[in-house]
């Protein structure tokens, strides 16, 4: 399977189809499919930017919520005063950024339980504040705008269009994403996240990209905070509350940390398993979201992106050898584990 | 052009612990300069003064007449400083060249902006960059290896990928701390057969911070003996070996407690 993916043909052919079902799927859906289905897109945004400074560059952002919640306020209000779309969606970029720039700033020199008390801090800030200018917020009542109807002649339901244009925006956020997170930049987070010290010797100085990630997380949080106002037309203090962070945090953890397609994933469960589990039982959803999130992180730590390669391990080598032999490779080499590996990549290596 | 190390009157205190006494210490372009000693002696906190990882409590870092001293470690690239660490820290799950590729770093074209919309250069430079690490790793024996993740590959190869990854950096000063730690016998006889070959090819200084004496004596013009923070003496690995102040050093008095504690890792 996994030589089959690497074919450049077949993952052509793979992204067609992708494409193909983006494309129709909205086309004969209910409008509340395919309000679901734009849900996932604006939270995929908003997830691929946590999981660019979290999973990526293993800062712990618990605010992601607080960008979410700015763009949406951003987006509302832009809507009110009758902006410009284009006008509207920069701001919503550009704002949440140069906040979530001023914040790394300082965050950016603390670690780990310090720094989460720091991202902590903006949605429970967030929320009052919210409250407090109601002429900008519409105060705990929240703001609903009447926003991108379908041209008319389109031939598209309200709900379409909005699908269409909202993927359209999250496909172009993911190209921009993906090639952060490879190449020079990528490599950078990388190292960043796993050892600082090399990171510095390779002239790289973490500080500059830890602050780099959390500005593009605040960008994509504050784009995604448009695409909600887009398709949900309209927000509240509800919106930035610390536990979407969590929620948000949890999702991109099953999903899968560092991954793109792990991203995808965990927007799709942010959004599906609240809809999955009401429909089980409506009066006990919180019970089977939280059974569901342990079962997922119990059979599957790196995530639902990692089940291809789980279910292979249990094909190939049984249970027990290959979750551990996994674990050990996760650990940084040291003189001392030399026996483990030498032997047999030496044999590869001699012939030739 | 490789690069000329001078070190005076390095002092590094922690606290109460003065970790590195008044060394000092010059090294001519193009040599291999090795720096011996026990345990706790202080080499990798040297180490750690010279590539800004640290910062010296007083003295001078001068690399070709640059005073060094003072700048952080990110910035050291640019005066042409490389390094390796103790534990290679490589990135397990990723291909031997994509970690190489990290050395590439200061040399790539274009910031974030222009890596995220895939500007023309950001592609050309990455290019020229994924050959020179495929030259590099087929240098050193590695070239069979370049598309394998490096979590399956040997500690031994683990210290030849973060060369290579250093090199790719285009030092003129290699600075390599414990580089035979963990390897096999085979692989100690390889690199010391391959490193001054390295040196001349890269036009490089190297320093080399190392236990294995085999290794010191075969590669190193000269060397520095430090014990608890102090030079204890200068000279050819040779000298060094039957200098009984380092006999006494090394093997020491029963009652000798190591006082000068080096900073675990690096």
């Amino acid at each position: 399977m996994k030589n089959l993916l690497a074919r450049p043909i077949v993952r052509l052919l793979l992204a067609v189809v992708i494409a193909v079902v983006i494309i129709v799927a909205p086309i004969s859906s209910s409008s509340f499919i395919n309000y679901q289905l734009s849900l996932i897109a604006v939270f995929a945004v908003a997830l691929l930017g946590l999981n660019i400074v979290m999973g990526y560059t293993g800062q712990v952002s618990l605010g992601q919520s607080a960008f979410l919640g700015l763009g949406a306020y951003i987006a509302a209000y832009g809507v009110r005063q009758e902006w410009p779309v284009v006008v509207i969606f920069l701001l919503c970029c550009i704002i949440p950024a140069a906040v979530g720039l001023l914040v790394a700033l300082a965050a950016a020199r603390l670690r780990g339980l310090a720094l989460a008390m720091v991202t902590i801090a903006l949605p429970i800030i967030g929320v009052p504040l919210a409250k407090r200018f109601p002429d900008f917020t519409g105060g705990s009542v929240g703001s609903t705008v009447s926003w991108l109807e379908a041209p008319e002649g389109s031939g598209l339901a309200d709900d379409q269009f909005r699908y269409y244009l909202v993927v359209a925006i999250a496909v172009v956020l993911f190209i921009l994403g993906r090639n952060l997170v490879r190449g020079r930049i990528g490599r950078a987070f990388a190292i960043v996240k796993s050892n600082e010290a090399v990171a510095l010797s390779m002239g790289i100085s973490p500080y500059r990209y830890k602050v780099l990630a959390f500005t593009i997380a605040s960008l994509f949080g504050g784009a995604s905070g448009f695409l909600y106002i887009a398709v949900v037309q309209y927000t509240s203090p509800e919106t930035l509350s610390f536990a979407t962070s969590i929620n948000l945090v949890a999702a991109m953890v099953i999903g899968g940390s560092a991954s793109i397609l792990g991203t995808v994933l965990g927007a799709i469960y942010f959004v599906m398993l609240p809809v999955v589990a009401g429909q089980i039982d409506s009066s006990r959803t919180a019970l089977i979201s939280g059974a569901a999130l342990l079962l997922v992180l119990f059979l599957l730590p790196g995530g639902l992106v990692s089940l291809p390669r789980r279910i292979a391990q249990l094909v190939r080598g049984g249970r027990g050898g290959s979750p551990r032999s996994r674990a050990a490779a996760d650990r940084p080499p040291t003189g001392d584990t030399a026996p483990r590996t030498t032997a047999a990549p030496e044999a590869e290596k001699q012939p030739r | 052009m490789a690069a000329e190390l001078v070190l005076r009157d390095i002092n590094l205190r922690f606290g109460g612990i003065k970790v590195l006494q008044d060394v000092s210490m010059a090294v001519e372009s193009g040599r291999i300069f090795g720096l011996v000693g026990p345990n706790g002696a202080g080499k990798t906190s040297l180490f750690n003064c010279i590539s800004g990882h640290y910062r010296a409590s007083s003295g001078s870092i001068t690399i070709d007449g640059v005073e060094t001293s003072g700048k952080s470690a990110s910035q050291m690239t640019k005066f042409g400083l490389a390094r390796t660490f103790q534990h290679p820290a490589l990135q397990l799950h990723e291909t031997v060249l994509e970690n190489v590729l990290l050395g590439a770093h200061s040399t790539l074209a274009g910031g974030p902006v222009s890596w995220a919309l895939r500007m023309p250069w950001t592609t050309r430079s990455e290019k020229a960059a994924r050959t020179e690490a495929a030259e590099l790793l087929e240098r050193l024996g590695l070239g069979d290896v370049a598309d394998t993740p490096a979590g399956e590959l040997s500690p031994g190869l683990h210290k030849t990928i973060e060369l290579v990854r250093a090199l790719l950096s285009k030092p003129r000063l290699l600075l390599l701390d414990e580089p035979a730690a963990g390897l096999s016998h085979t692989e100690v006889e390889a690199f010391i057969a391959s490193i001054r070959g390295v040196r001349d090819d890269f036009d490089l200084t190297i320093v080399i911070v190392e236990h294995h004496m085999g290794l010191i004596s075969a590669v190193t013009d000269r060397v520095m003996v430090l014990d608890h923070g102090a030079t204890l003496m200068e000279g050819t690995a040779r000298e060094a070996q039957s200098d009984p102040r380092v006999i006494e050093a090394y093997l020491g008095q029963a009652s000798t407690a190591e006082v000068s504690g080096e900073p675990a890792g690096a």
